[in-house]
């Protein structure tokens, strides 16, 4: 019972973080195409300290806390390389606990960032496999809630935010990148999902 | 302004998106004409994509802070008309 209800998140650790400044980002009132603009160069980071704090931000849903987390996970990841595979343990709690809010926005943008997460550096995605226990399980709740809108035109598939297709291509994505004991790993916590290799 | 840069002599847009279109518009999203005028205000070129040598990474034009572009194409369609396209002289 209440297995799909959305569970309120605790105030992040993030957000006090920006709240504060501490973060190497600038607040550009004319941001343009979704930008971050750095301070400090990504490579110069500390990816211990950074990655996992704006990971935790994934369970934001406000204005701009949101919006920070979201596209400074998408900037390190994008520009990490050899930097985002030593930091994969200390990111699974923050990822965990945004699946965990069941919120829809909130779990849409979590799957986004673990299909950007295992293409972002060779072998993150086989780094990701002694993880499925942690993750999986709540991928399994969710995976056949596709939306049944009926006659009516589902929205949600045009911005990519269908539940059910989102869980299905990010399983395909940890199946492709996981290695050979990705897929009976994945089966083992979704009994429901089928190989996307073996056609 | 005092740059020693040659300025453009036309400005041209695009109804669809090309490489050229993509490469303008990195530039222009961090406040520069082009790379020439890059070259001209930072002393150095940008640093690009080994892959497709897509714009990664500059440094803005109005502060010392950086943005960060993706592998993959960026600039979206509506954008596309809005990008200009600087000519210089031959």
């Amino acid at each position: 019972a209440g297995a799909f209800k959305e569970r309120p998140a605790k105030p992040t650790a993030f957000r006090k973080f920006y709240d504060r400044g501490d973060f190497p980002i600038a607040l550009e009132h004319d941001t343009k195409g979704n930008k971050i603009a750095w301070k400090v160069e990504i490579e110069k980071l500390d990816y211990h300290h950074y990655l996992p704090l704006f990971f935790d931000g994934l369970c934001e849903t406000t204005h701009p806390y949101e919006f920070f987390a979201r596209q400074g996970v998408h900037d390190m990841l994008e520009h990490g390389g050899s930097k985002i595979l030593p930091v994969i343990p200390q990111l699974i709690i923050p990822i965990k606990n945004a699946l965990n809010t069941r919120n829809h926005k909130v779990v849409c943008t979590t799957l986004k960032v673990l299909q950007h997460l295992v293409v972002s550096a060779d072998v993150v995605g086989e780094a990701l496999v002694p993880y499925y226990r942690q993750i999986l399980p709540i991928l399994n709740i969710f995976k056949n809630k596709n939306l049944n809108s009926g006659d009516g035109i589902d929205y949600s598939q045009q911005k990519r935010e269908n539940l059910g297709d989102l869980i299905q291509e990010t399983l395909e994505a940890f199946e492709r990148h996981g290695g050979e004991d990705a897929f009976i790993n994945i089966k083992y916590m979704v009994p429901t999902y089928e190989s996307c290799m073996l056609n | 302004g005092s740059l020693n840069m040659e300025a453009p002599v036309a400005v041209e847009r695009s109804n669809s998106w090309s490489e050229e279109v993509e490469e303008a518009y990195r530039f222009q999203l961090a406040g520069y004409r082009d790379a020439k005028e890059y070259y001209a205000v930072r002393g150095q070129e940008c640093d690009r994509w080994p892959n497709n040598n897509y714009v990664k990474k500059l440094q803005k034009k109005d502060t010392p802070y950086f943005y960060y572009y993706n592998r993959a194409r960026e600039c979206p369609d509506k954008d596309v008309k809005n990008v200009k396209l600087y000519r210089y002289n031959p």
